[in-house]
């Protein structure tokens, strides 16, 4: 039995790890992209309700693995971003993403993603709305 | 190795998309390699650790969560079972690809649509396997927070999704 727990972990691992790297890859280059003065004048012109909106589309459109997020996400803390947005990237980024919106064309007919997307649009929106209010207490 | 790369998983092709993107990145921002990963140090590690504790997380609820456990739990579409439903999402480790093959055997049993939505929102929002990162990063009152809007969340896409079926219907196909 630990033979087969200890194996199931190795595969499991070194698949995940060279995803996680190559992902990891992927956000370090996309972090260093982000500069302070651009966050500071993004957040100066666009209103919280839009950054929320515009944080979610970007985490449905943005590929890679769920791990790979969080590197951005600490910059972006690092730079004062609301933690609604940081919420709202972050559930944004897994829910629904144009590669599993196919799969599930695929699996369920069209109009399942069609829908799940509408719905991931809206749920993801209210964790955001949720969490600009009570995100001082986390 | 053209052949061999067509025959890779999907994960295996998304890692090598991902190095191909940050490589035309890295050239078009001429962005030094050895300085990017030099001062990312501290996290590459951070994040290589932490998966391999949530690789750990993910294996050992793999062996002690019996295959058919979501089957047995769902059933209908009552506000209950919606919650059940996220919450075994929730409990579910793994990539959402490795979800889907559950999520055909949970439909071909007559599970309803509104079910599964609940179900793949709780599994993709958050899961055990994130445990380690979130507390890592955000700390464990961000990762509470993050599970009970999960339990929020996972019930009202379902019910939001009922209402859109009322009008536009899915189209059942045949499995």
């Amino acid at each position: 039995m630990l033979n087969k727990i200890i194996s199931y972990y190795n595969g499991k691992l070194w698949r995940t790890l060279f995803l996680v790297c190559a992902g990891l890859l992927f956000a370090i280059t996309l972090g260093s992209l982000m500069k302070i003065e651009v966050v500071n004048v993004l957040k100066q012109n666009i209103p919280l309700p839009l950054q929320l909106f515009y944080a979610e589309l970007l985490g449905f459109i943005s590929p890679g693995p769920r791990y790979i997020i969080y590197p951005i996400l600490i910059k972006l803390q690092e730079f004062g971003i609301n933690v609604g947005v940081i919420v709202a990237l972050i559930s944004g980024h897994v829910l629904i993403e144009p590669s599993t919106f196919f799969v599930e064309a695929g699996f369920f007919g069209l109009r399942f993603p069609i829908k799940r997307f509408a719905v991931s649009l809206i749920v993801t929106y209210m964790a955001g709305v949720i969490t600009v209010f009570i995100g001082n207490f986390l | 190795m053209i052949h061999k790369l067509k025959k890779a998983g999907i994960d295996i092709k998304m890692g090598f998309l991902l190095i191909g993107i940050s490589m035309i990145l890295m050239l078009i921002f001429n962005i030094n390699f050895s300085q990017l990963i030099a001062s990312n140090l501290d996290i590459i590690i951070k994040i290589i650790y932490l998966t391999a504790i949530a690789m750990g997380i993910s294996t050992a609820i793999h062996f002690l969560i019996p295959e058919n456990f979501a089957e047995k739990h769902l059933h209908d579409s009552k506000l209950s079972h919606l919650f059940y439903a996220t919450l075994l999402g929730v409990l579910t480790p793994g990539p959402v690809y490795a979800i889907y093959p559950i999520v055909i055997v949970l439909k071909k049993k007559g599970i309803q649509n509104p079910i599964l939505v609940a179900f793949l929102t709780g599994q993709t929002i958050i899961g055990p396997a994130r445990a380690p990162f979130e507390i890592g990063f955000f700390g464990l009152k961000f990762y509470i927070y993050r599970i009970l809007l999960a339990l929020i969340m996972g019930p009202i896409a379902a019910l939001l999704f009922i209402f859109l079926s009322k009008f536009w219907p899915d189209k059942e196909k045949d499995y």
